[in-house]
């Protein structure tokens, strides 16, 4: 309870704040707390909410896992569109049978998201660029890249919109839900999540990566093949950010429209929430629902309260700088003689 | 007025099941250097923090020339007069040592720094206390002792009518703490009282006027330096006398576990750190490592454990060293919070650095193994923690080095390197280090000890290198005398 309590702090303080500033701009929060909680869970809303939760959590994964090596991985978009692209040119172009023209895809998809990640590693071996900065940098011409991919090589011909042609039936991702948003990505992000903090907790890979985390030279000195490890957790977190492109691309409107992995901000409300669950590795899937619940019922609430959707997203912005400030706090507490 | 500078009344502090400081009363005059002693996690660098603020006691209360002060933070406490020294020196490298000692409160004209005022009063400063710097030197090149002077500049700059030093000694070599000794006596001399935390009764018997004992968190002897003895001091620190060195013994025979080949190791820039530096260690002998900071002590080191690449011109047991840490060797580290520990991690974390691969399993690295293990070690090497769970960093420096020692020792390498093996532990535990060390040799280990304490490497060693600029420059017995031994470290030759 005790670790847990910064991210309660924060969410409660930033409610209370959100409250504040409703009251501010004249809107009633008895008003717009409930419309808010409708819009996540009501009226068939729930489904978006878990269609949102799924990529959301990958993110963060994708995220958490280099961060645990003390990297930070923020071409979460570059990963993204590149597994995303990849999975559906192996889906448009490979005539496969049915389980594998899933599995295929998906897994080339987690590879070239991997790889893209992993070119940061080399990059700050051997040339000092650290990973914050490359793997944003590397970013930028990937989602380029897979942009260029999606409206010419790949793209459909004669409609003019920068997308791919509709996947072939086997590759459409087996649905767990009526309208199709709910998918097998579920189970398997979660199962995924499941597999990292079993590893990260109690597997050698996992102890290697923290000591690396916390304290490079100490892990070195161990006999920790420091940048091998580092390198992994980085192309690691890079496969899950491919895969959850080919998902995404796998899933409803089953092709890849330019844009349409990066345009909701899964990469950045994941940072928000890993960087919420403050160095917690459980904390991570209850701080990607959260986040996700305030966003899609954030919708909800504009429509329904007329409360501008920005609202949300401000809470979510509340809840960083109170994580920050918390974390400084106790930092300079902590500091010892 | 009351004629003491600080005076702590009845102090108790707890941290969970720990009681750190239990009542303790303890007053320090002007013009005094007062040292306090006492075993590991005694509550020395507890009390210290205390005084400057950094903790708030839970019972108990501080008096300044005799008013109660309540110190909040240590910005409460410089402004009543206290400095402290602290063991990691918080300066900025990059600043010289001007901007170092008035940052904080610096002379301003205008909204403008004044330099030239800064300079004019560290210049001033460092002539009345005898604390030469070079005002315009950057902090970064300065060597240790230096830096430590600037610190104590700095707070003198503050106007510190008490200062606070917890084991200043640890870092220095032998000449650096001699003129650090001095330093204190004429700061002292000037009205300052001086609270100087240390495990070398040598320097309290020589440097101090009284001391103060701690034990468990309690005051167990008081003390005037000039009718005590280190025997007395060591009987109000651990309850009894400790016992008397192992006499040392014939180097034996053996063929040699380590060899080192003519090792040349030039650094990234082309800078020649060691030159054909050949020597071997013979299972069963312990051999001492001598000389001034930067001789190359560093280099050889790190090839020899496998960390730095010419690990061919090494051979263990007549192969080469494995490059990226060779399991063969176990190492001690001498810089614990940059290498030899992962201060946030667990203690049983620590512990496990090294030995994850053989405690794991197919399903993964069970933590009841790890803890278990971790639980083993405290209780073999008496590390006193409050559990194997909690962070290193909460460990008393004491404990953290012997967690350090466990590790290593506990693996029953060939070939053991040990960096000032007993920094910053009690004479308790410094005997008992010692102890270990020749245990290992006694069962056929060969043992490279490397110390800026000479003292310690006479009692130890077998027989002693000199490292001079990268060289080895003289081989002594084990019975070769401080001065001898000094002499050569600063490339004389005997
Ligand atoms: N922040 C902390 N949290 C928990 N326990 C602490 C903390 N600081 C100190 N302790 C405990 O309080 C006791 C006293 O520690 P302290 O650091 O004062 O010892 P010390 O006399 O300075 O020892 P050493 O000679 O080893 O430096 C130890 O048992 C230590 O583990
Ligand atoms: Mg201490």
């Amino acid at each position: 309870m005790k670790v847990l309590s910064p991210s309660v702090v924060a969410v409660a303080g930033a409610l209370a704040l959100t409250t504040l500033v409703m009251l501010a701009v004249g809107v009633d929060p008895a008003l717009a707390y409930p419309a808010l909680v409708r819009g996540a869970v009501a009226d068939g809303n729930l489904e978006y909410t878990i269609a949102a939760f799924v990529p959301t959590l990958g993110m963060a994964l994708a995220f958490a896992l280099p961060l645990r090596a003390g990297e930070f991985n923020l071409g979460g978009d570059g990963q993204l569109a590149a597994g995303g692209i990849t999975a559906a040119a192996f889906a448009l172009l490979v005539p496969l049978p049915p389980v594998l023209a899933v599995v295929v895809p998906l897994a080339a998809g987690t590879l070239a998201g991997g790889l893209v990640a992993a070119l940061a590693a080399p990059l700050s071996t051997r040339l000092r660029i650290p990973a914050i900065v490359s793997t944003l940098l590397i970013s930028a011409p990937a989602v380029s890249l897979a942009s260029y991919l999606a409206r010419f090589p790949l793209a459909e011909q004669g409609t003019g919109i920068a997308q791919t042609p509709r996947l072939p039936e086997h590759a459409h991702l087996p649905a767990l839900t009526e309208a199709g948003y709910v998918t097998i990505g579920l189970p398997l992000i979660v199962l995924l999540t499941g597999l990292w903090l079993y590893a990260d907790s109690r597997t050698v890979l996992g102890y290697e990566i923290r000591a690396t985390g916390q304290n490079r030279e100490f892990a070195w000195y161990g006999g920790v093949r420091v940048n091998r490890v580092a390198a992994y957790a980085l192309a690691g977190g890079g496969g899950v950010a491919g895969l959850v492109g080919g998902l995404i691309v796998l899933g409803p409107p089953y092709r890849f429209v330019d844009g349409a992995l990066t345009a909701p901000g899964y990469t950045f409300t994941a940072v928000a929430a890993v960087l919420l669950a403050s160095a917690r590795p459980v904390v991570v899937p209850v701080a990607v629902a959260l986040l996700t619940f305030l966003q899609v019922g954030g919708q909800g609430m504009e429509r329904e309260a007329g409360v501008p959707s920005q609202l949300t997203q401000i809470v979510q912005g509340l809840i960083i700088v109170i994580v920050a400030v918390l974390a400084t706090v106790r930092a300079r507490r902590g500091a010892r003689a | 007025m009351s004629e003491f500078a600080a005076e702590l009344v009845g102090v108790s502090k707890r941290f969970g099941p720990v009681l750190a400081n239990d009542g303790i009363d303890l007053a320090v005059a002007r013009g005094e250097v007062h040292a306090v002693v006492g075993e590991n996690g005694a509550g020395k660098s507890t009390l210290m923090s205390i005084l400057y603020g950094l903790h708030r006691p839970d019972a108990g209360h501080i008096l300044r020339s005799g008013t109660q002060i309540r110190l909040r933070s240590p910005a409460d406490a410089i402004r009543h007069g206290l400095g402290m020294v602290h063991q990691r020196f918080r300066l900025f490298p990059g600043l010289t040592v001007a901007d170092n000692i008035v940052i904080g409160a610096e002379p301003v004209t205008g909204a403008r720094l004044d330099r030239a005022a800064a300079h004019r009063s560290v210049t001033d400063l460092s002539d009345r206390y005898g604390l030469r710097v070079d005002p315009a030197a950057l902090v970064g090149t300065l060597p240790v002792g230096v830096r430590q002077r600037v610190e104590i500049l700095r707070a003198l700059y503050r106007h510190a009518e008490v200062l606070i030093l917890d084991e200043p000694t640890a870092v220095l070599t032998p000449g650096e703490a001699d003129r650090l000794f001095e330093v204190l006596r004429t700061v002292a001399a000037g009205g300052v009282a001086i609270l100087l935390v240390t495990h070398k009764l040598t320097e309290v018997l020589a440097a101090g006027d009284r001391v103060t004992v701690l034990r468990q968190g309690r005051v167990t002897g008081r003390f005037t330096t000039a009718d005590t003895t280190a025997d007395d001091l060591v009987h109000a620190m651990v309850g009894r006398s400790l016992p008397t060195p192992v006499p040392r013994r014939a180097t034996p025979d053996a063929a040699p576990a380590l060899d080192v080949r003519d090792l040349t190791v030039r650094d990234a820039d082309g800078v020649t750190r060691l030159s054909s530096v050949s020597f071997s260690v013979r299972p069963g002998e312990i051999v001492g490592l001598a000389g001034v900071a930067g001789s190359g002590q560093r280099e050889l080191i790190d090839t020899i454990t496998g960390l730095r690449d010419g690990g061919d011109r090494v051979l263990l047991d007549g192969t080469p060293i494995h490059p990226g840490r060779d399991p063969r060797v176990a190492y001690v580290p001498e810089d614990r919070h940059a290498r030899g520990t992962a201060p946030q991690m667990s203690l049983a974390e620590n512990l496990l650095m090294g030995e994850q691969r053989t405690l794991a399993t197919r399903s993964g690295l069970p933590r009841a193994a790890v803890r278990e293990r971790a639980r083993d070690l405290v209780a073999r090497f008496s590390i006193s923690a409050a559990s194997v769970d909690v962070p290193i960093s909460a460990l008393s420096g004491g404990n953290a080095q012997k967690a350090v020692l466990a590790r290593e020792l506990s693996r029953g390498s060939r070939v053991i390197v040990a960096e000032e093996p007993t920094q910053g532990v009690d004479v308790a535990v410094r005997s008992r280090v010692h102890a270990l060390l020749i245990e290992a040799r006694d069962q056929g280990a060969a043992v490279l000890v490397q110390s800026s304490e000479l003292a310690e490497l006479r009692e130890l060693a077998d027989r002693v290198l000199v490292l001079f600029e990268g060289r080895l420059v003289a081989e002594f017995g084990g019975d070769a005398t401080e001065a001898q031994l000094g002499q050569a470290m600063t490339g004389v030759s005997a």
